[in-house]
């Protein structure tokens, strides 16, 4: 079969499976677009802005595991990707960028719309292409999604000059049919005599904590973590990348860990002597300071990146692989000595980490305050979406307070319903991210839970709701300032607000939805509360904005002291640090 | 601390290079010396060919020689850190 370039360049994508492609036109890509007019195999969405396309791209990507796919034009197009991109690269997300580029011959000479996309994105990408002939274009594609889906996954950018997707000129199309990168090969299978040293461990561990991220979910691997720990009944804890991979629901779930952890996570994690890492990376939120992280314990970390592996803790036992595989064969050694599992062994550790839930766990009834003496405060909103929609909801989230809120008090029972920018921590991901969950999973419900900071970073998406159909509930935690920044600002800089709020400037988000054709709620009262989130989770067909006006005094809490602080280091309260 | 010299051997690519480079800048580790070239002495690789199980030819990768001065563990994860580009065969201590 013989194609043009831009046609070639469809065709991969559709061969790749591609459903989706969420971009935006200009000059350098307008070849390509002709291309996509053409055929009907896959639809492209329209965005208002290339920000709100990577995120869209990075929302279906984490729903479906399936990586998401971008279409820019060079310049702007381009630049105006970047956050996106790096947002996917933070946390290990699957995403192919196309980025228009000006034609060959005009590369380096400061052309109009002209932008070094290679080297723009260099440091925020697993590896970037540039096309330098259209007879390359169905091997680059194919070599871009197994690079961007294998090992560790990540964004992958393919720059392409205009002339390369001209129509004017055939080529035959014949895309390779294994892809086989002889410098690149990232481990699948673990070392089972690792695995071995592992068990042994496994068997001696008197407090041990099972501490599992978003490599874990990446991998595919929640059913073997379950079966692990039907074995262990170990304590586990999920950082924010992880929620989910383990059942929040299942008694030993311990909640998140980290800056914004659980009382009994940290502790747990404080006073341990096993940690079992499973696709987490010990980043600077969940070790604090890492001199004084869990002094009395040995390190047993499984990851696919063996540069994640003692960089910031140095483990005992590395075991490197695809997490999946490696947990599959360490149930196989653990049942095959299950006689050794002493199950009094761990008691009293248990019981410790009970008395620590008790003592000072996160409350999970801050939902039954109906006094309109009080403000509505922001834990019981999530509280609330969380019943009315039975744990089921896809949850996306922006970045700040109501993340955290988010992350506290809704709970995920399956990997994947959390959506939410963990590493790079990008104010108006949820917006956007919701869209491509929404598209991804129809007939399923999607909130972004997010604030009136993050939404105004991403708002004009509201415009691409209306186009597509997508009906999805925001419900905007208004808490009038930039939360997280405030808190900080009380905590550390003697309450000096310093730019986090907008004196009386926000817009009427009732009125501005409407001119998108959406339908808004406004809450300001407790008694309001429930029963407005009922009638907005009552309307299937249409997107709802529910601005929920809240105590903007509130602090997120626990909170790790911080700097010099371990992770037994927190404070509980506004006025009460352990 | 001591002073480190690292091999690196990687395609012949456009861009390659840049990728090392950059990597240092941007995890903050420090280049005292560098040097590069295609590698026409392929002979001299066998050992490199036989640990990768490939066939190296003539001008198809090049040589990186970088001296840095690094702790042992640093060491080691800049090495992880150059061994994960896609681009790149191999990074190890040059002893």
């Amino acid at each position: 079969m013989k194609l043009a370039g831009n046609d070639m360049l469809i065709k991969s994508l559709v061969d790749e499976g591609v459903e989706y492609l969420f971009g935006y036109p200009g000059g350098a890509a307008l070849h390509i677009y002709d291309a996509i007019f053409n055929q009907k195999e896959l639809q492209h969405i329209l965005v208002r802005h290339e920000q709100g396309a990577t995120h869209a791209a990075d929302g279906y990507a984490r729903a479906t595991g399936k990586p998401g796919v971008v279409l820019v034009t060079s310049g702007p197009g381009a630049t105006n990707a970047i956050t996106g991109i790096a947002t996917a690269f933070m946390d290990s997300i699957p995403m192919v960028v196309l980025s228009g580029q000006v034609a060959s011959h005009l590369i380096g000479t400061d052309a109009f719309q002209e932008t070094d996309m290679i080297g723009i994105s260099r440091p925020i990408v697993k590896h970037s292409f540039s096309i330098e002939s259209a007879e390359e274009i169905p091997k680059v594609i194919k070599e871009a999604f197994y690079i961007a889906t294998s090992g560790r996954p990540g964004p992958v950018v393919i720059d392409i000059p205009k002339d390369t997707t001209a129509p004017d000129k055939l080529f035959e199309y014949s895309p390779p049919e294994l892809v086989k990168i002889r410098s690149y090969n990232p481990p699948v299978e673990p070392d089972s005599e690792q695995i071995a040293r592992a068990v042994s461990e496994i068997l001696k561990a008197k407090k041990p904590v099972i501490y599992a991220g978003g490599g874990a979910i990446n991998s595919n691997a929640s059913k073997e973590l379950f079966e692990l720990n039907e074995l262990l009944n170990f304590p586990v804890t999920n950082t924010l990348m992880g929620l989910g991979v383990y059942p929040a629901k299942n008694k030993r779930f311990m909640g998140m860990l980290g800056m914004h952890g659980t009382y009994q996570s940290n502790m747990a994690m404080h006073n341990a002597d096993l940690i079992i890492a499973i696709g987490a990376r010990f980043d600077d939120r969940i070790t604090n300071t890492p001199d004084l992280f869990a002094p009395n314990a040995k390190i047993i970390h499984f990851d696919v990146d063996q540069s994640s592996v003692s960089k910031i803790i140095e483990a005992n036992i590395a075991v490197f692989g695809q997490v999946k595989n490696s947990l599959i064969e360490l149930n196989k050694q653990l049942k095959d000595k299950i006689d050794s599992i002493d199950s009094t062994l761990i008691q009293p550790w248990l019981d410790q980490i009970d008395e620590w839930t008790s003592l000072h766990g996160l409350n999970h009834e801050l939902y039954k305050e109906n006094s309109d003496e009080k403000k509505i405060i922001p834990q019981s909103v999530v509280q609330h979406v969380y019943q009315i929609t039975d744990g089921n909801a896809f949850v996306t989230s922006d970045v700040g307070q109501h993340q955290m809120f988010a992350a506290q008090y809704y709970h995920f029972n399956e990997p994947r319903k959390w959506i939410n920018s963990g590493g790079l921590g990008t104010m108006g991901f949820g917006l956007p991210a919701a869209m491509g969950v929404k598209l991804a999973f129809p007939k399923e419900e999607v909130v972004c839970i997010t604030g009136e900071g993050s939404i105004q970073m991403c708002i004009q998406e509201l415009s691409t709701c209306s186009q597509y159909d997508l009906p999805i509930k925001i419900i905007n935690i208004n808490n009038e300032a930039l939360g997280m920044v405030k808190q900080w600002q009380d905590m550390s800089y003697g309450g000096r607000h310093s730019e986090s709020t907008y004196q009386s400037s926000l817009p009427n988000f009732i009125e501005l939805v409407e001119s998108y054709g959406h339908i808004g709620f406004k809450i300001e009262k407790n008694s309001d509360l429930r029963g407005i989130l009922d009638e907005a989770f009552s309307i299937k067909d249409k997107l709802v904005f529910v601005d929920v006006y809240v105590d903007p005094d509130e602090h997120v809490y626990p909170m790790l002291v911080a700097p010099n602080g371990s992770l037994k280091d927190m404070w509980i309260d506004k006025d009460k640090k352990v | 601390m001591m002073q480190r010299k690292l091999l690196v051997i990687l395609e012949n690519k456009p861009g390659a290079l840049a990728r090392v480079v950059g990597l240092f800048h941007q995890r903050g580790y420090n280049i005292e010396s560098l040097h590069v070239d295609p590698v026409k002495d392929v002979e001299n690789y066998a050992e490199i060919e036989n640990s990768l199980n490939l066939k190296l030819k003539e001008n198809e990768v090049s040589r990186l020689l970088i001296t840095t001065t690094v702790s042992d563990n640093l060491l080691r994860q800049i090495l992880r850190q150059i061994n994960k580009l896609i681009d790149v065969l191999i990074a190890k201590e040059e002893i």
